[in-house]
This record gives structure tokens, sequence and C-alpha cells, in this order.
């Protein structure tokens, strides 16, 4: 039974102070799906009785099977708040009811791509934290993301039902609990401050923290406890909130409120939140988990909780959850801290459209962005496709930030690489049909104003993953996302019958724009690859490609990893290129960037499109440039964005300008295939120190210029003690004391090196940081089951690129990595001599 | 010993009596065929010299010179180029690394468009300095030959344009996924070169030269289809001038009579008033 109607929602669509935009987001297995199905049954979506296992957010049988999502998934819900509660909310508002559009995203490390293609489309996020587990290392990471996205996080705690039941804690020891895991998320929250965004510290007296139990479908906040007692006591809600947190007691003796734990008499005093949140909830799960009817049976009537006739059978657990989801119902808990505490898309859009405009702040687009102007020029961002039941066909998925999207409107599908002016990348095509998604059914509707989020139907032949979609002729891009995971392990693909090739080829093409993250290539030895963010990720994206995409039974190699060639000193001398006419020369010097540099240059902290000079002021005041050359960078590089620099070091070139172009494709081609490996190149800077050049255009076309250019990088490389970094895993291994034995002992045979262990507080179970070369980790998690007894559970997310001993030059170690690499690649494995690159005077 | 021969501009027979007598005790001929060609084939010249020919591209030119000199030391080697050995292009890089290989190198030389543009009618000694014009990419227009024509026009000398062809290039694209895959060849034509030359007067707009200066396109010079067609810039823009090569002058303010009462040869009868009113105008000083 559905409970509003799409008419109802589309009413809504327009008023945009009533909608939120918002994502959950958690670590792995924290709860997220468990928990968002209770809001999609509040919203009438699926059946109360079923809410807690049914899933409904996880649309792919998969992910039904394993239990976890894969997929982020999104779906619309009408929410109606009672009218004296509306009145609460700080920011503008019309009326009661609110349209909550709603993105589940996966927790597992692997997907993150879909979290941050979620959060993109998103104002506000859920976070959901597992009450025993506490802030998890993917808990981080998303909650980063959500703050660099500018996305206002709210926290519940989950799984509250496993602490009482299965942990018997009392109630101080889960105050406590509940106080460490606020502060450890307040912690990452005040790491990532940023001031546009202000204070979003979350504080349970604040109503932005609330407790929950997905599983059994309850949640409250002090908010709602706050609203009970208000009235009891006589003062005010805003009032009551803070004495129900925090170091707030109630003497009942005296029925006085003080802030000592003791009263007058040294007797110890309950706090507050135990005596007053947490009793109620105690004793109802204490009545009827130990089968006291006649006690249960007034503490129903006290709290105005009538059951069925059929419910009044149950007993222990099927009651406490029937009691339970009357007494707190999670969705109606859940959404109005969302209503109340969430940005709405005119709220949320003032403060992000510097984030997510790469134009100027004052064009047209920026200004109808900034005020979430639906009559504005159309500017839409496409974050993800979503297969529709067409095969090979997509839904572009994605937010409309300014004007009104409708079928039949003629816009302008812009691809990341489009730059203003120019005809690369962009097509003008019209919108076929427009569609709200509704987890696993989509709803067709006419239009859609700014500030919601749509499916669009008839441009994914013009977008790989995502884009901008405009009507403006001068709108710059919204902003790429920027992946907190890089597909660094890859493997390659053949279909078992050669007949079968059109259809694999045509498959990959779907995989790619299936998954915001993975990547599919042809190598230069012909073979198929097919590149994704961990073990994970690349095994269901194979089964993707094998039972949906492509339909043909395939083959896998083993997987590898993607290496990065570096250098580690300075160029020992000047290496020199000549054109392959010898009537150009350039003269070149390659240098360490810096591991510091490098990272804020792959976190987009630094941009090739920054404007020069500000960028320059920050490399010169951070990570101590001349602050002439840093105004002097040429490129960046691979793909104009990575982790190496060319800066122009030369003085008085005459017609340098005219060759710039060919100098810059030639570094993006070396910095892309090094001159080892034909792996990209991380964390070196080239520095063009004279270039000599033929003083007819003629004989200094690309053809000449591009060559030389390369040949200079890759010895200028070749001479600065070139060396090879591999991607190494950061990995939490929770664990009880007795398994710790095993875990070392898989770690070191895997060349892993363990830097932090404690105890989790209150628990007895340990946890385990180490870094653990990617290229090791294949089979990790099964061999560290086998070594633990299964007791041991891994999370590994990439970390950083770890330099490897020694000097491809001399080091015979590294040469034999390079010639595997090579011999894998189908190059000659010989590994090139200098005097290939480097030419003499 | 290497021998560098000129071959002259039009067909077999263009080679002196000197080189050909070079070719016929040569052991191996090479033929440079990618800055410039002949009006006839490689067939032609085999059957001529009654020798094989290897055609050489750029790329062995440029990177495998070591295959062209080989054992030239010991055996004659002749390396044939299209018009003079030292003229518009310049083979300096394989005669010094001859040098280095310890290859005596003998040069012949022979016509080239350097010299043969005198058959337009202007006279050699009022040209000033020669450039050439590549293809314009969408993000890379190249405009350094300006001020080398500014430079000739304000002392009132004749500007020698030549205009690049592409016989065997690879695209961007293909050199850098290493794919040895030509494009097709591409011989620039008179009205491509004015239209890039007004395009860059009039982002430029020094004034060095503009529609109304007055140019000569030269086609097919030194072959049996040569032609000359004079005119302002803006009238030998819609003029077809038909199969390659294609060469162009733009005329100097200093211009003689005699040479005057050549180039009005070569303007067609329809736009022999035009011309006349602008040299009146602008040249006779």
């Amino acid at each position: 039974m559905v409970n509003f109607s799409i008419d109802q929602i589309r009413v809504l669509m327009d008023k945009v102070t009533n909608v939120r935009n918002m994502s959950v987001i958690a670590h792995v297995d924290h709860g997220k799906s468990t928990l968002t199905d209770s809001l999609v049954s509040k919203a009438g979506i699926i059946s109360a009785a079923r809410a807690g296992d049914a899933r409904f957010m996880d649309t792919r049988p998969d992910e039904q099977e394993r239990g976890i999502t894969i997929k982020s998934t999104a779906i619309s819900m009408y929410f109606e708040m009672p009218e004296e509660d509306a009145k609460e909310i700080k920011q503008k508002t019309e009326g009661n009811a609110f349209l909550i559009n709603l993105i589940d995203s996966p927790g597992h490390v692997d997907f993150s791509s879909e979290v941050t293609a979620a959060l993109r489309v998103t104002d506000g996020a859920l976070v959901v934290v597992d009450c025993v587990d506490g802030v998890c290392v993917q808990t981080e990471t998303v909650l980063r993301q959500a703050l660099g996205e500018r996305i206002k996080p709210v926290v519940v705690i989950n799984k509250v039902d496993r602490a009482l039941l299965e942990l018997q804690v009392s109630k101080e020891d889960l105050y406590q609990s509940f106080l460490r895991t606020v502060e450890s998320v307040n912690v990452i929250i005040a790491t990532y401050h940023d001031e546009a965004l202000g204070d979003v510290q979350v504080y349970p007296e604040k109503g932005t923290v609330a407790f929950a139990s997905g599983l059994h479908g309850w949640a409250f906040t002090i908010a709602q406890f706050a609203r009970m007692y208000a009235k009891r006591f006589g003062v005010d809600k805003a009032k009551m909130m803070e004495r129900l947190w925090g170091e707030n007691y109630f003497n009942p003796a005296t029925r006085k409120w003080t802030t000592k734990g003791t009263s007058a008499e040294g007797k110890p005093l309950e706090r507050a939140f135990s005596m007053f949140v947490l009793d109620p909830i105690f004793k109802l799960f204490d009545s009827t988990m130990n089968f006291k009817k006649e006690q249960t049976t007034t503490m129903l009537e006290k709290l105005n909780i009538v059951l069925k006739n059929d419910e009044k059978e149950l007993e222990g657990k099927a009651l406490l959850k029937t009691v339970m989801k009357k007494f707190l119902p999670a969705g109606d808990s859940l959404l109005e801290m969302i209503v109340v505490n969430l940005p709405s898309p005119v709220t949320a859009q003032k403060y992000r459209t510097a984030l997510l405009y790469e134009g100027p702040l004052d064009d047209e687009c920026a200004t109808s962005i900034e005020s979430c102007n639906p009559n504005g020029p159309l500017m839409l961002y496409v974050s993800k496709m979503v297969p529709t039941s067409d095969k090979g066909r997509f839904y572009a998925f994605g937010r409309v930030f300014s004007g009104t999207v409708r079928a039949g409107l003629k816009v302008r599908i812009q691809g990341p690489n489009y730059v203003p002016g120019s005809k690369n990348d962009l097509f003008v095509k019209s919108i076929q049909r427009i569609v709200l998604m509704m987890g696993r059914y989509v709803e067709p509707i006419e239009d859609c104003p700014a500030g919601n989020i749509v499916g669009l139907v008839g441009v994914d032949q013009f977008l790989l993953k995502s884009g901008t979609i405009t009507t403006s002729e001068t709108a710059h891009n919204l902003k790429v996302m920027k992946f907190s995971v890089s597909p660094v392990v890859q493997v390659a693909v053949e279909c078992k019958s050669p007949n079968d090739l059109p259809k694999l080829v045509e498959g990959l093409k779907r995989l790619a724009k299936s998954d915001p993250c993975v990547l599919c290539f042809t190598s230069d030895s012909g073979e198929h690859i097919v590149a994704g963010s961990g073990e994970l990720h690349l095994e269901i994206c194979l089964k993707d490609l094998e039972e949906d995409h492509a339909q043909v039974p395939i083959r896998k190699s083993d997987p590898v990893v993607q290496y990065k060639e570096t250098v580690q000193a300075e160029s020992s001398i000047v290496a020199l290129a000549k054109s392959p006419n010898k009537h150009n020369r350039i003269f070149m010097k390659a240098m360490p960037l810096g591991e510091e540099l490098s990272r804020a240059i792959e976190d987009g902290k630094i941009n090739a499109r920054d404007e020069f000079k500000a960028r320059a002021r920050i490399l010169s005041d951070e990570f101590e440039w001349d602050n002439q050359e840093a105004r002097k960078i040429w490129a960046f590089g691979p793909d104009a964005t990575g982790p190496n620099v060319m800066v122009d070091l030369t003085k008085g070139v005459a017609y340098l300008n005219e060759v710039k172009d060919s100098c810059v494709s030639a570094f993006q081609w070396a910095t892309r295939e090094g001159c080892f490996t034909d792996e990209n190149m991380r964390g070196c800077r080239f520095n063009i120190m004279d270039v000599v050049l033929h003083a007819d255009a003629i004989h200094r076309g690309g053809g000449q210029i591009i060559p030389a250019c390369r040949s200079a990088i890759y010895a200028a490389a070749y001479v600065a003690q070139p060396g090879m970094m591999e991607p190494v895993y950061l990995v939490e291994i929770t664990c009880p004391e007795n398994a710790m034995g095993g875990i070392y002992g898989v770690l070191t045979r895997r060349r892993g090196h363990v830097f932090a262990e404690e105890q989790r507080p209150g628990t007895p179970m340990y946890i385990i940081k180490a870094y653990l070369p990617i290229a090791e980790s294949f089979g990790f998690t099964g061999d560290l089951r086998a070594a633990t007894g299964g007791q041991a559970f891994p999370q590994s997310v990439f970390d950083h690129w770890e330099m490897l001993p020694g000097n491809i030059a001399e080091d015979l170690k590294l040469q034999e990595l390079v010639k595997n690499i090579r011999k894998r690649k189908g190059l000659n494995v010989e590994i090139p001599p200098l005097d290939r690159f480097l030419d003499r005077l | 010993m290497l021998y560098v021969i000129g071959l002259g501009l039009s067909d077999e027979k263009d080679i002196t009596v000197k080189g050909l007598e070079a070719v016929k005790a040569s052991e191996r001929i090479y033929l440079e065929a990618y800055t410039s060609i002949l009006m006839v084939n490689k067939e032609k010249l085999e059957e001529f010299y009654e020798k094989p020919v290897v055609v050489a591209d750029r790329e062995m030119v440029e990177s495998e010179s070591d295959v062209i000199l080989a054992n030239a030391q010991n055996v004659n080697v002749s390396f044939l180029v299209v018009g003079d050995p030292f003229g518009a292009t310049t083979h300096t890089d394989l005669v010094l690394r001859a040098k280095e290989l310890g290859i005596e190198v003998k040069i012949i030389h022979n016509a080239s468009i350097m010299n043969a543009i005198g058959a337009c009618g202007l006279s050699l000694y009022n040209f000033g300095q020669t450039i050439s014009m590549v293809w314009f990419l969408d993000n890379w227009r190249p405009d350094s030959w300006y001020p080398r024509v500014k430079e000739n026009r304000d002392i009132g000398l004749h500007t020698l344009v030549l205009l690049d062809i592409k016989v065997k290039e690879q695209s961007l694209e293909n050199m850098a996924r290493g794919r040895k895959i030509y494009e097709p060849p591409r011989y620039m034509t008179v009205n491509t070169c004015l239209e890039q030359m007004l395009e860059i007067e009039e982002k430029r707009g020094e004034n060095a030269y503009g529609p109304e200066t007055l140019a000569i396109g030269c086609v097919r010079l030194g072959t049996a289809t040569q032609q000359f067609v004079a005119g302002t810039m803006q009238q030998l823009l819609d003029c077809d001038f038909g199969e390659p090569l294609h060469s162009l002058v733009i005329i100097g303010r200093r211009m003689h009579l005699m040479e005057y009462d050549m180039v009005r040869e070569w303007v067609p009868q329809e736009n022999r008033g035009t011309f006349e009113e602008i040299y009146k105008r602008d040249y006779e000083t």
C-alpha cells in the first residue's frame, strides 16, 4: 500500500523549501539498508510488518543474497509532520508536508565511488554508526567525503538492541558508549571543518543524534522524549533537551535538577538520560524478554500502546519488536530529525555553489544555482547511470540544481572534458522522458524543478559516466566528482568462444557506463582490461559483465595491481633530446614533487583548473615553491589532472608559445606511459630548462616536438633515480585477543605490517590496523578467516602509494618487477637503455 | 662516398649530367620524398636510371639514417632530393652524421623553388626572408612568420611563401599510441594559405598586408603545366589553381617597372583594371 500519490510528490517538488535530499552513509554492515527500510515503511512503500528484513533498497538479487549493498538506490518519500512540530524548523518552510529524496549507498569501501555519486546529488547525510563497533575506517571515509562536498551530517547510533540483548550493558555504560561514539564522530567533523558550511558537529541534546534499532524498527531522539517530559515538568522543550543529555541529574527526593552526580546527602544520583530516556526502554526490554506478562501490560497502558488482538499472543522477541515499534516508531523520529536538521536545497545550494560550479560565480548559471531558481537556465548534474529493464540502456541519474527539466526539452549535454566555447565532448539533444526513481520502480513525471533528483531517458549514449546537462550556451561544467578510491586492481578478460567477441566488447562498454569507478580499456597487447577499486568490486563487475552486460561466458586472468613510476632525486644531468629532424632541442630536468604535494593534487586540493596566481600562492606558502616558478606550471598530467607537473623555466626562448601545446601533449603521453613499464608516473616535476627551436614553424610542428619532448622527459626521469611505487591498503581488523597471533602470521607472510593495536573500550574485541600491499591482498580475507577460525573481519581501504626500495636503473630486484610488467603487457621484455631517450650535444 | 643529389623540380630528366653519373656509379639509391615531390613516380626514375630506387620517408631519414649511411665509407650511396639539396629543405643533419662516420660527402646542386621562382617575373635580388605556412589546427595557429612578412614589406621586398605538404604523417593520436598508421597525403593550396594569412592579419592588425595587397600564385613551378596567376590576395582567394605543388609570392612595394610589366601578364584580363589601380596607389614609388 502506497500512502501517497505521485501527484502529491509532484506538488511538493515545486515547494523546494520542503524538499530534503539526503544520503544514508556508513561503514559496511552498520545497518544502513535495514534502517532505510524502516523509513521506507513509514512512507508506506513496503508493509510495516516486513520492515527490518525486506532490504527494499537492495534491488539486485546478489545484494539480497550477500546482504550487502552494491549499488546506491534512490527513493522519494512523502512525510507529514504534526503542524506544531513543523514550526520548530529553523529554515524557511511552507506547510507541514515534506518530500524526502533518500539515497541508500553501499558501505563496503570497494563501492565508495557509489557513495561519492550519491553525495553529489544530496545536501544532507544520515550517518549510521553501529553502537557496538563504534566509528570505523569507512565511517571516517564517508564522513570525510560528505564534508568535502559540503553535506551536512546527522548521526544515527544503530543496533542499540544488540547492546541491550547481547551485551547486557548497564544504563550508564550504554550512555558512556553513546558519548564515545558521538565524540569520535565530532573529532572527524572538526578535522575537516569548513567555514562555509559552519559548525556541523552533532549533539544529542540538539536532536542531531538519534538512537535506533533498524532491525526492530524503532528509534528515538532526545527531542522526542523532551517533548513528552516538557509537558510533564512544565518547562520549555529546548531546555528539557539540554537536561536529558550530559552531566544533568534529577534528584527524585527533592524534585530538583542538578549538574552534580551526587545529592546533597552524598547519595549517587542517576543521570537524567538514564532515568528518563533509557529507563522506560530497559524496563520494556526486561519485561518482554523475561516474560513478565503483567508488568508488560501495565507498562503498555502507561505508554498508551494498544496491541491488536493477534499481537497480544506474541511473546519474547516478537513481542518486543512489536511493542518497541509502536512505542518509538523509527520512521517518525528519523524523518523528523531529517526534516528539522538537514538543509533544504534552497538552504544548501547557497553555500554549495562555489564548490559545485567550475565557472565564474557571478554568471547567470551560478546565480541561478545559488538561488535554486526553477525558472533559471537548466543546470543538471548526472552523477551515475542506472540500468533500465531495456538491456544496454540506462537512466541518467542526477540532480537539478537550477531551472526545470522536462520531456522533449532540447539540452546541451556536456561531458567531463567539455571546455566552454568548444564543441569538444558536447552534444545537443532532446530529453526523451523523465522519471522518478523509486527503489525498484520508476514513475514517469512531466517535469522536474530545481532542487530535486531525477532520472533522464535518452541521454545515456552521449555521456560515459557523468556530466552536466544545461540549456545555457555559456554554462561551464558542474565540477567533476573526485573519487576516494581509484581503480588499482585489474584483470584481463576474454570470452571463452572467439565468436562472442563483439558481445564482450559491447558488454565492456555497458559495464563502464553502469559503474562510476570501473575502467574498461584495451591494452597495447590487445587484451581487454577491467580495472576496479578492489577484489570485491572486480568480482561484482565481472559477474555483471558475464551475466548482464555481455551475457557470454568469460575467462579472466589473475588480478594484478597498477604501479606508478616516479623519481627519487633531481636529475644528475640536464637531459637533452633532439627532434627527429634535429633542428629542435629540448633540455629537461626531473625532480620529485614530494608526497604531500602529490596527495594534494590527487585529492583535488591543488587543481589544474585553479586560477594560476592563487595556486602559485598556495604552492609557495605551503609547499616551498618559488612563487615565480609556481606561476609557470604548464600542465598537470596524466589526463591533465594527475600528480605530475611540467614547469617552464626557460628564459626568453623565441616561439616557445607555439610549441607549448606539443610539449603538453608529450607530457601527458609520457606521464601516462612511463618509460620503464608503461604505467602512470606519479610525483614527478619536470622542469624545461631550455629549448632551441627552428625559426620556421614547418620544422617544429607536433610531429617534431612531441617525440623530442617525450624523450627529454624520459631521459630526465632516467637519470633522476627512477623508482616504482605500489598501492597499499590500510587494513582494519576487528578480532578477539586469541585470534591475534594468526593475524600477525598472515600479515607478515604478505609483507604487511601492523602499526596500531588497541582494545575497543567496553568490549573484549581488539582493533588491529596494518598496511598491506594490494599486490599481496588477493585471497587475504579467506586466508585470514582460515588462520583465525573465522574470528577476524578485515576492512581494507586504499591508503597510499609506497615507494619500493631501489633505483630501477641499478636495482636488480626492481628490474625483475619491471620486466614482469613489461612481459604481461606484451612489451619487449628488455628495459630500454638510456641512450634511446638521451641525445648528446 | 655519399652523394647528395638535387633532382630539380619536374621529372626524371631534370637531373644534371654530373648527378646522373653519380647515380650510375652508386650501389644504393635513396629518394627523399617527404619534403617535396616530383611530378613523376619512382618507377619512372628507376627506368631512367636503370637501377632500383628506395623511397626514404621521414622516419627513415630522421630516425634510421644508419641504414642509409651503412658502408658508405667503401661504396657509393646516392641520396636524391627534389629541388636542390640545400634549397628549401636542408639535410644538414644527414651530412653531419656522414662526416662523423668519416664518410666523404659530395653535393650536386640543381634548380630549386628558391631560384626558379624568378620565373614569375620578380627579381630574385628583391626577395626578402622566405617563410613557410603550416596548416592551422583548432588550438595551434602559429603566427611567428608574421613579423618576417612585415619586415619584408616594410623595406619593400617580396616574400616567398612555401606551403606545407604532408606526404606520410601520423595523426597526433596515432603517434601517441605508437601506431604506424599514416594520414593520406595532403598538399596545401594557395587558397588555404591566403585564408590563413588574412586571418592572422585580421587578428594582429599590424597592417603587414591586406586583402588588396598584390600577390602571385605560382603552381607546379618548373613543370610543363607551370602556371602563374597574379592579383590581389582577395582575388586569388577564390581562384582555382589545380594540382599541387603550390607556392605564393607577396609582392613588395619596391616592384620595379620591368617586374611590373612581367607580372601584369599573369593578371586575368578582367582584373587588370584593379591591378593597375592598386599598383599606382600603393606600389609606384
